[in-house]
């Protein structure tokens, strides 16, 4: 690593020498601008803010674009940020999303041109906007339960980023953010710990001080993000770091992560609960991977039992149609099994977010925050009054164990008995199943030729076009009434990725951005049914999609208002005996309305609209999904009922 | 920003709104069709059920959200039930309505105005369509109804 030196380090050198040159005069970089403020100089008055130094026109010259760059004058044969890139590459990481930042433009060209091919696994892709980035990579690591990487330029970056990082840890996605921080460079750009404005939200960050440890630390983000409670990492490069020579050190082999399971006595226990069962039942939440829902239906298959899942409202839950989901033939269950959710018996639960609040003090600081106590619509609620404590344990990672035991338990005797009882649970999950639907449709006539469009009729009209796809919902659907939930048929770890984690907005469209990057070489078609107010939060993630061609149907439900808080705040004008006629302002989005189908050709994408005739829809909608599945993004402007 | 919580609570504001009005203040049953004569002006009425945002909770043709339209309360048997309903607590109480729908008080909705409202209402007539008559819910369900096994082919396949 390059020695760092506390009045000018070589990067601020340089970088002035290069300034300095291409304007025609002798640099100079004055101490003031590269060296870390002391507490007295920094210090106005008791209470006063510390003072950063303003920007230098060399500094403001570089950041601009007026300058020559730096980076050919320096040369190295095997730069650092290459390593850094190969570490990435043997963890299988498939993307990385940034808007540029000359704090990380040595890790920037690593990604573009290092490889055999180059960018390609992690492919870069463009944001533009940091917010965006990282719910793109929120948004991927919930559609397949692992990361993908968003790059974050300095202390700017970083807040810029803020309010996505908080949702996805809220969401427990895992997301792997790296930091590019440099220290010679704008000071109001750097921090001596970059990670602390995030901390509080962030499951685990580092700042390593050597090349070898940045490629160690961001293995360990990597894992972290993964281990549950998965959630978002963030590594700090310096730029110094990325651009070293990295000479004969070597790329550490990646070892992943050890997660604990289920001991094997509780999974004899469990086994036997499960074969022991008349009629055993598996309340299957939310888990980590696809190959945890894998093991979920095995299990289930093996034993003959009934399942609930979440599949309607978040990703990794059991299959909605599989025959053993619903209440099955009876709803008396003598021993039920909680996966990621509390059960009657026996549930096994992995650490949540408040097990992060005893992590390593010394790395990590003042800890985790976890939802407030006492808040309403927390994950996963609160146990039943009579369920037995969970153990806190993976149920992903202990499922083969069980699986295990099941198999070596079962006998002939009981495996007759179990699939005896799994045509009965079939026969009665699929008749719950029609009963179900058949009332549900009754209800979402309602308005079904209104104008404006009934949301109910862009979920009906939505699902025969793509039930034979491969498709994913990936945006919340509780703002436009949550009509997929009864309309359609969940069957895949990732048909619906759920809410926004937080509850805030702008998350939609950048999320759906992610899960269409998960989509794309996957061969599947991602749903956004986007609410208006959250779109305008960062819609240039919309040119995002359209650069990268990116398979994503965006189906506006363009109430035009922040529809929500129209509706709290006419309550609090009425109950204060105001009226409600003034209800609308600052909650509306009117005078002018706005027009989202121009807004996506601006960004380069297919579009059309506002529709306002429900006939007109249908037909909308399948040029929608045609040019989705010709890889062309598309969309759509639907002037809706309110709700 | 919009909290889960916040939209929980409107969750259990709409239903609470619902429950309210069918116990409220109207005691004639879940009628169909006014029992005294409509008497303001819907054109009036409808200027207004759009400016105090009534068509955000109950849609623009009060079909949709929190519908009435083929479900008429009780509160909207008649101009007085639905001017007692209306107002609940608002002109002795406001901060405590006597539902979760915001009361109106004398002060900020005159009789008049409710009147007109009233009759703007009372022109929703039930569009959607019967069930059996609209091809594609049916379709829905028709699919539905095909045994399951297939539905699920697939979804526990690797994924890359």
């Amino acid at each position: 690593m390059a020695k760092k030196n506390d009045s000018l380090n070589r990067r601020g050198f340089l970088k002035g020498a290069a300034a300095g040159a291409a304007a025609g005069a002798v640099s100079v970089v004055t101490p003031a601008t590269v060296t870390p403020a002391t507490p007295a100089e920094t210090q106005v008055g008791g209470n006063a803010a510390p003072v950063v130094p303003a920007p230098t026109q060399q500094q403001l010259a570089r950041e601009t674009g007026a300058v020559r760059p730096p980076a050919n004058v320096r040369a190295v044969e095997r730069p650092g940020s290459d390593l850094m890139v190969q570490v990435l590459k043997d963890m299988g990481l498939e993307y990385v999303a940034a808007n540029p930042g000359s704090s990380f433009e040595g890790l920037q060209e690593s990604f573009i041109n290092y490889g055999n091919p180059p960018n390609k696994t992690p492919e870069f892709i463009t944001a533009l906007h940091e917010e965006s980035a990282v719910t793109m990579a929120h948004g991927y690591g919930k559609a397949e339960g692992k990361p993908m990487i968003a790059l974050l330029h300095g202390t700017i970056g970083v807040q810029h980023a803020a309010m996505s990082i908080y949702q996805a840890y809220h969401d427990r996605s895992p997301v792997l953010m790296i930091a590019g921080r440099d220290e010679g460079f704008i000071a109001a750009h750097t921090a001596h710990d970059m990670a602390a404005m995030v901390r509080s939200y962030t499951k685990w960050d580092a700042q390593p001080k050597t090349l070898a440890e940045s490629l160690t630390a961001l293995q360990r983000a990597y894992n972290e993000a993964v281990t549950p409670p998965t959630g978002p990492t963030l590594v700090v490069l310096d730029t110094e770091l990325q651009k070293e020579e990295a000479r004969e050190l070597k790329v550490p082999a990646y070892r992943p992560p050890q997660i604990t399971g289920i001991d094997s006595t509780r999974a004899r226990e469990i086994a036997k609960g499960l074969l022991d069962a008349q009629n055993p039942r598996i309340a299957v939440g939310r888990l980590r991977t696809p190959q945890g829902v894998k093991s979920a239906v095995e299990l289930a298959e093996l034993v003959g039992a009934s399942t609930s899942t979440t599949a309607t409202n978040g990703p990794m839950s059991f299959p909605q149609r599989h025959p053993l989901c619903g209440p099955g033939a009876s709803t008396s269950y003598d021993y039920t099994l909680g996966l990621e959710t509390p059960g009657a018996q026996v549930s096994l639960i992995g650490p949540g977010l408040a097990t992060l609040l005893s992590r390593d003090s010394a790395n990590i600081g003042f800890g985790g925050i976890t939802p407030a106590a006492g808040g309403r619509g927390g994950r996963g609620g609160a146990p039943a009054a009579n369920a037995n404590p969970p153990i806190q344990v993976d149920a992903e990672t202990s499922l083969p164990a069980i699986i295990d035991e099941v198999k070596r338990q079962i006998t002939a005797d009981k495996r007759r008995g179990i699939e005896e009882r799994k045509a009965k649970h079939a026969e009665a999950n699929q008749k719950a199943f029609v009963e179900a639907l058949t009332q549900a449709v009754q209800a979402r006539r309602n308005g079904w030729d209104s104008s404006p469009v009934a949301t109910a009729r862009i979920y009906a009209e939505l699902w025969p076009l793509i039930k034979n796809e491969d498709w994913c919902l990936a945006s919340p659907s509780g703002f436009s009434g949550g009509h997929n939930v009864q309309l359609w048929e969940h069957n895949k770890p990732y048909s619906c990725l759920g809410g926004q984690g937080a509850g805030g907005m702008g998350y939609g469209a950048p999320a759906s951005v992610g899960a269409a990057l998960a989509a794309k070489s996957r061969n599947r078609m991602v749903i956004n049914v986007q609410t208006d107010g959250d779109l305008n939060y960062a819609p240039g993630v919309l040119w995002t999609a359209v650069h990268h061609k990116l398979p994503m149907l965006t189906v506006m439900h363009n109430n035009r208002a922040w529809h929500q808080e129209l509706m709290f705040v006419e309550y609090m004008c009425g109950v204060r005996g105001r009226g409600t006629d003034r209800g609308h302002i600052g909650t509306s989005l009117r005078e002018p309305f706005i027009d989202y189908s121009k807004m996506a050709a601006g960004y380069g994408m297919a579009s059309e609209g506002p529709i306002t005739d429900p006939t007109k829809l249908a037909a909308a909608l399948k040029r929608g999904v045609d040019s989705v599945k010709r890889g062309e993004p598309y969309l759509i402007d639907v002037i809706t009922q309110p709700r | 920003m919009v909290s889960k919580t916040f939209f929980i609570v409107a969750i259990v504001a709409l239903v609470a709104v619902n429950q309210a009005a069918q116990r409220g203040g109207g005691g004639n049953g879940n009628t169909q069709a006014p029992t005294s004569p409509v008497t303001g002006s819907s054109v009036s009425g409808k200027a207004l059920y759009y400016s105090y945002s009534c068509y955000a909770c109950h849609g623009y043709n009060g079909e949709t959200g929190r519908a009435f339209v083929g479900n008429w309360s009780s509160n909207l048997a008649s101009e007085d039930s639905f001017i007692r309903f209306l107002r609940g607590r608002a002109n002795v109480a406001p901060l405590t309505p006597s539902t979760s729908m915001p009361n109106f008080a004398e002060n900020t909705m005159s009789d008049k105005q409710a009147k007109d409202i009233y009759a703007y209402i009372r022109t929703f007539k039930a569009a959607q369509p019967e069930v059996k008559n609209i091809p594609l819910l049916n379709q829905i369900v028709e699919d539905a109804s095909k045994p399951s096994e297939n539905k699920v082919r697939g979804a526990t396949r690797p994924v890359k």
